[in-house]
């Protein structure tokens, strides 16, 4: 059986979306989907807009690697017929319409869950992955934190 | 929290089979000021998520946090 690529990475580099799916496409691979999500420049709180300058973003690497990895495993659990994933997260200081992270699935074809995995591994990533931002405007700087708790075995 | 406490890491050594609330019992009466955000954080043993009445092991790396922010 083929071995499928898993890539995790935590980099100060910028994003290559070109040469992760490349990294992440098998022969056998005819559909990939890629979330990526990037710096929001301008952000409407309650009708006033509120500017943001650049989000600092830090990690606690080590972890965060193992759990980039878990969050992989946890996708090949839900949907086998997934073939290539890549979980990318760039950290430092990132400016409005900056990528920022990058979940990517590759599988044969587009109906065996590319959307749905895709979707799962950023809201995971969101939840357990331990990596922090620092959002830095005209008003200051402040750390944004997550809501959510995880629980035993997570 | 890290502003509290003045220093990224610390090392220390703790009474054996510890559990992680009387580590942040002994962190807050040395860091007084960090009390707060202790209660708040999230801890990690070894790089696994860790809970109040998780036992730390000897040698193990623990990690105290706010929740996480990452995307």
């Amino acid at each position: 059986m083929t071995e499928f690529p898993t890539i995790f990475l935590i980099t100060e580099e910028e994003l290559d979306l070109n040469d992760l799916l490349e990294q992440i496409t098998l022969p056998s691979a005819g559909a990939a989907c890629f979330f990526t999500g990037m710096v929001r420049g301008k952000t409407d709180r309650d009708g006033l807009l509120s500017q943001t300058e650049f989000l600092e973003y830090d990690a606690y690497v080590p972890m965060a690697e193992a759990k980039m990895q878990q969050v992989a495993d946890e996708i090949r659990d839900r949907w086998p017929t997934v073939e290539g994933i890549a979980i990318v997260q760039r950290i430092g200081c990132l400016y409005p319409r900056t990528p920022t992270v990058l979940i990517a699935c590759t599988a044969a074809h587009r109906d065996t869950g590319v959307f749905e995995a895709a979707r799962y591994g950023i809201d995971r990533l969101k939840e357990i992955v331990p990596i922090w931002k620092k959002e830095v405007s005209l008003d200051g700087e402040t750390w944004m934190e997550g809501e959510y708790t995880p629980k035993p075995g997570e | 929290m890290r502003d509290h406490v003045g220093e990224k890491s610390i090392s220390m050594d703790v009474p054996e089979n510890i559990q992680v609330q009387d580590l942040k019992t002994i962190l807050a009466e040395r860091y007084p000021k960090a009390t707060e955000a202790l209660e708040a954080t999230l801890v990690s043993i070894n790089r696994e998520y860790a809970f109040a009445e998780d036992i730390i092991p000897d040698g193990a790396e623990v990690a105290m946090f706010p929740h996480v922010s990452g995307g």
